[in-house]
């Protein structure tokens, strides 16, 4: 399970990898990893710079594409349902970073009780949410939200006699609704993190805390925080990207409504190009999402040191 | 951390210190058992309202259980609907990325572990950095690149370009470089084992619990996936099961019978799959992002 930090590592010396010897050594690596590269060139670099330049014209598909200088971006400028795409996009990523973050670290913490049983049980449990389908997800809380017959309104009814609440139709609850799913959906995975961080903590650090009469917050900002502090910044990451660019979760519960409040950039994006032929508005709005989540997270990367080649 | 020689040996991890439960550890059972209950009643519910007539899927009070237990939703389902065509779409698909992806993601990952090579670290700082790169952004020139070129057809789009995510070789990454002893490569070296015989014959087997958790983890992505099928399908008789349920569940009548059914039936493989690779999935994810 947890890799013992204790082992003698077998490999600890880097200077000790195996140095090529002959041509196929020194040409082995570059095929190992070729396979990734060709499809990374084909799928993700070549759309990139076709992005760049649809992003440029004006193209409805058919037809060649009309240049058009930087004109979408300024119309992304004044366009207010980009606007409130960008906004709500924002707030998702806040809620992830925010709240689902720390609700997860808080979570693996309980479930990294001395002693606890079941540990597995509920680490299984927690994690189920993952492994179902959005569509499947969305379906079954568009049920729980249903106004007047969903499970969360009648959960509300039978415990405090309160009801009613229009859980998909008002602006400012819809997205209350949205983050909650997101909640639900993405906490127990990234407690799986956090749990295997906080197993891999010296447990001999507590023990010197304890001594010196620290309790239980204050062994966990000083011993608990520090120690996590690799795999919080992964978790972040991870969590800021995937909220950057949700999409399943609004475009099913709410198709972005009431009135684009619930839009999120990616739905945007869609909606611009699939529903309305807007090819190359499409690409200027997925340009700017590129730049913000690419620099946002190549900055905490940078600052963090996560993914360094060892 | 360095051998302590003054501390004294581990407390009784097994045992609970205390005789009696203390206030505080009844509250955390308490607690994780009521969020338990939460992650899963929506699950349940879906399961008890598959097995209601429509009429009672919105009765009030919520019925835990179906007052009349009926299998109506089910053979509705399959009989008017493609279920089983969009089921096999969506599983072929997942198995045919995961087995190729797992394979690729393992020769990569074993490249960069386990070599030096001029331009290595500009190379994994490339394919670290796709990891950053939304999906949104190439979604509108990926769609037209592939339609252009005749290359379009699902069974294409829906497996090749995702059989190279850089989460995978990243995860391979990190696991081979813990877990494959350079002795050994160096050893099947000396015997005169070439290159890929090596990978194949040593590293594949030392793998083989990382190679399930990422075979999960792949499984569940492609199976699971929605925007880019939904961009890319756009016949029914080969949409996947995602798709198929959308276009139900956004039909005239709001088919909530039908789709609650195939969301319990859609959901069969990926929890069967879960429930018997958890550990090594579990720890899979773990592992990259605690050495990470």
């Amino acid at each position: 399970m947890a890799t013992q930090e204790t082992l003698p590592a077998p490999t600890s010396t880097r200077t000790g990898a195996p140095r090529p010897r002959s041509t196929t050594a020194t040409r082995a690596p570059y095929a190992f990893i070729a396979p990734f590269y060709v499809l990374f060139v084909l799928f993700m670099l070549v759309p990139i710079v076709a992005s760049l330049y649809l992003s440029l014209t004006s193209w409805a598909g058919l037809g060649a594409p009309e240049w058009i200088g930087l004109r979408n971006y300024a119309n992304l400028f004044t366009d207010s349902s980009f606007h409130k795409a960008l906004v709500n996009t924002l707030l998702y990523v806040a809620v992830a970073v925010v709240v689902i973050v720390p609700v997860s670290l808080l979570l693996a913490t309980a479930l990294n009780a001395r002693g606890l049983r079941a540990r597995d049980a509920f680490r299984v449990t927690y994690f189920v949410p993952m492994v179902v389908s959005p569509i499947i997800v969305a379906l079954i809380f568009s049920l729980v939200f249903d106004q007047n017959y969903g499970l969360a309104n009648s959960l509300l009814h039978a415990l405090f006699g309160l009801g009613g609440v229009d859980w998909l139709g008002d602006p400012t609850i819809a997205k209350v609704a949205i983050s909650l799913v997101m909640l639900w959906r993405w906490a127990g995975y990234l407690t799986i993190f956090f749990l295997a961080g906080l197993q891999n903590v010296p447990k001999d650090l507590y023990e010197a805390a304890a001594l010196d009469g620290a309790g239980w917050w204050r062994s966990f900002t000083s011993v608990t925080l520090p120690a996590l502090k690799p795999v919080t910044a992964f978790v972040a990451v991870t969590s800021f990207i995937s909220a950057a660019q949700i999409f399943d979760e609004p475009f099913l519960l709410t198709q972005g409504g009431p009135s684009d409040q619930t839009l999120s950039v990616a739905m945007f994006i869609y909606r611009a190009a699939f529903q309305r032929q807007q090819f190359g508005y499409a690409a200027a709005g997925g340009v700017v999402l590129f730049v913000v989540v690419f620099l946002v997270s190549q900055g905490f990367n940078r600052l963090l040191g996560i993914g360094r080649s060892s | 951390m360095t051998t302590s020689t003054l501390t004294r040996p581990a407390p009784p991890s097994t045992g609970t210190r205390r005789s009696r439960p203390s206030g505080g550890r009844v509250l955390l059972y308490v607690t994780l058992t009521v969020l338990a209950l939460a992650f899963l009643a929506p699950l349940l519910w879906a399961v008890s309202g598959s097995f209601k007539p429509r009429g009672d899927i919105f009765s009030v009070p919520v019925q835990v259980l179906p007052s009349h237990p009926t299998l109506e939703n089910y053979r509705n389902l399959l009989t008017t609907q493609p279920f089983w065509a969009w089921f096999g779409v969506s599983t072929l698909v997942a198995v045919v990325a995961t087995v190729v992806s797992v394979f690729v993601c393992a020769m990569a990952g074993f490249g960069f572990a386990k070599y030096t090579f001029r331009g290595k670290r500009l190379l994994f700082s490339v394919m670290f950095s796709s990891l950053s790169v939304p999906f949104a952004v190439i979604l509108v020139p990926l769609f037209v690149l592939l339609v252009k070129t005749g290359l379009g057809s699902p069974w294409f789009a829906l497996i090749v370009p995702w059989v190279a995510p850089a989460f995978g070789i990243f995860m391979m990454q990190q696991y081979i470089v813990q877990s494959v002893p350079d002795d050994v490569l160096e050893a099947a070296r000396i015997d005169g084992c070439g290159e890929l015989r090596t990978f194949l014959t040593i590293v594949l087997p030392l793998l083989r619990p990382s190679l399930g958790a990422l075979a999960v983890w792949t499984f569940l992505q492609s199976y699971n996936s929605f925007l880019w099928p939904l961009v890319i399908v756009s016949d029914t008789d080969r949409a996947t099961i995602p798709l198929g349920l959308q276009t139900l569940f956004l039909s005239e009548n709001r088919s909530y019978d039908l789709v609650l059914a195939g969301a319990v039936l859609a959901t069969v493989p990926t929890i069967l799959v879960f429930l018997l690779l958890r550990k090594q999935l579990l720890e899979g994810l773990a592992a990259g992002a605690v050495k990470g």
